[in-house]
């Protein structure tokens, strides 16, 4: 088994210059979202899209102590340990790789959105043009060749990191002590064990809320019911209704039969 | 009103349409999803594309939803009679729904109360039909639109809902059309021309002709030559129990 990677987004390190948005488009070939308004801010996209699947979000946040916070989030696919979007694709177009990447499989994707649907981060965006889903694929393909995903590789601030998960959560864990020395009381580590952990952790100088983040998101057990309840029972139904007509329509029959022969 | 001398008029056209507009878009809706609930169906798919059926699939949903909505108008009395009888569900059904399994069967049970314009087992497959259909309809919107939304919390549990509803949905309509093709060929008739037989409205809905009677829509006179015109049929099974 390959060895769990991780990558690591220092929110407090994070400078916003948006290399890494650059870096994903270009190794991944995606062009540029021309319809993006302007809307007097900095933040370009307001949301992940079939052709942007890494983001830099940009935050205007007043504390309760009335001080002024710039905060900037890298938003894309978690990469969970439990994916939602893999266990409730129907096509099984979605597979989790032993290094912990969860990659779509573009040429089983049939688009039906349950990955959009299913995902507790709203992640993986449909492209109506191509008709497939879409989302970081953690440059999986860099991985295999012992490169580093585009975006960590292009960071300037060494916001973002990329290595062993192993090793991410001690650099996490060590960058949140120094956080809290700083004064970051709820500085914490982003690793939610409900979606099973995550490849894609976060150091974040304050709550999860504060940056738009599920503080406890779980894999849904909508998923399993769906899988193991009700697509057989429905299978179950529907055939059984079909086989209980033909059986009823033959019962008819002889009985219409030996009525005939009284 | 007897229509060819044995025929009484059932339902008007607004309300034949009305029906057959939401069996045809609901196979339609079935059949251009049914890849994503079996994978024995995924040729459906790799034959006429996905995107293609999840088009299509769309261009149904709009017209199952606007026609019970365009029917409130074009199949007014229909839908009335549907809500009122529904709601009328009282112990003479109770008992039909007991007593009439047998006749799936050919056997001809004893003791069947006499049934208003719908019997027992229509009144619970309108019931069943609706509520499916309302189900459906806000699942099925969830899942459309609800990306950015809805809460993905929400959003999940809209995928079981709306499969389960499509299954239970389907079932139903397989006995339905069994009970309309097998065992009642007659009621089919009412909605092709909106007319039924005189002496199949008598034996299955005799409380519905007692009532026209009693509106004076028909006499019993005109029931009786009705029943009468159609008694040299061959099929014993759908001969009319004297009025």
């Amino acid at each position: 088994m390959a060895k769990e990677i991780a990558m690591l987004h220092d929110v407090a390190r994070c400078s916003a210059c948006r290399a890494c948005m650059v870096a994903c488009k270009q190794w991944h070939d995606l062009p540029a979202d021309m319809s993006t308004p302007f809307e007097g801010q900095y933040q370009s996209h307001k949301e992940l899209t079939p052709t942007t699947w890494n983001l830099i979000q940009m935050n205007e946040r007043v504390d309760s102590d009335g001080k002024f916070h710039w905060d900037f989030f890298k938003r894309q696919c978690m990469h969970c340990s439990d994916p939602a979007c893999a266990k409730g694709c129907p096509e099984e177009a979605i597979e989790k790789l032993d290094n912990g990447a969860v990659v779509i499989n573009q040429d089983k994707c049939v688009s039906c959105g349950y990955c959009a649907h299913n995902c507790p981060f709203d992640v993986p965006k449909v492209n109506a043009e191509t008709n497939k889903s879409t989302k970081c694929d953690l440059c999986f393909d860099r991985i295999a060749e012992g490169m580093e995903p585009a975006c960590s590789k292009t960071c300037t601030a060494d916001a973002i990191r990329f290595g062993t998960k192993e090793e991410m959560l001690k650099r996490a864990e060590q960058r949140v002590a120094i956080l809290k020395q700083e004064g970051h009381q709820d500085a914490n580590v982003y690793n939610p064990q409900g979606v099973g952990g995550i490849h894609m952790l976060y150091v974040l100088p304050e709550k999860p809320s504060v940056y738009d983040l599920p503080e406890n998101p779980q894999t849904p057990n909508s998923i399993d019911l769906w899988k193991d309840v009700v697509r057989p029972l429905g299978k179950i139904a529907g055939a059984g209704a079909i086989v209980g007509v033909l059986g009823m329509a033959a019962f008819k029959k002889l009985a219409n039969r030996e009525k005939g022969e009284k | 009103m007897i229509v060819n001398k044995k025929y009484i008029k059932r339902h008007k056209m607004g309300f034949v349409y009305f029906h057959w507009i939401n069996a045809v878009s609901f196979f339609m809706l079935l059949l251009t999803a049914l890849p994503l609930y079996a994978d024995s169906f995924r040729f459906l798919y790799d034959t006429f594309g996905a995107a293609t059926l999840q088009y299509a699939h769309r261009v149904f949903a709009v017209i199952f939803i606007l026609n019970p909505i365009i029917g409130l108008v074009t199949a007014h009395d229909g839908i009335r009679r549907l809500v009122k009888e529904v709601v009328s569900f009282g112990r003479d059904d109770i008992v039909f729904n007991q007593k009439f399994p047998a006749e799936l069967i050919g056997k001809e049970p004893e003791g069947i109360p006499p049934q208003s314009f719908y019997n027992g087992g229509e009144k619970m497959n309108i019931l069943l039909q609706a509520v499916l259909w309302a189900l459906l309809v806000i699942s099925g919107a969830v899942l459309w639109f609800g990306d950015g939304v809805v809460s993905p919390v929400i959003r999940t549990w809209m995928i079981p809902l709306h499969s389960i509803c499509a299954g239970f949905g389907f079932a139903a309509a397989i006995g339905h059309i069994y009970l309309a093709v097998g065992v009642n060929p007659d009621s089919c008739h009412g909605m092709l021309d909106g007319t039924v037989k005189a002496s199949y409205a008598v034996k299955h809905h005799g409380k519905w002709v007692d009532e026209l009677v009693a509106q004076s829509s028909l006499t019993e006179d005109e029931v009786k030559k009705a029943v009468e015109a159609d008694e040299p049929v061959e099929d014993a099974s759908i001969q009319a129990r004297p009025v």
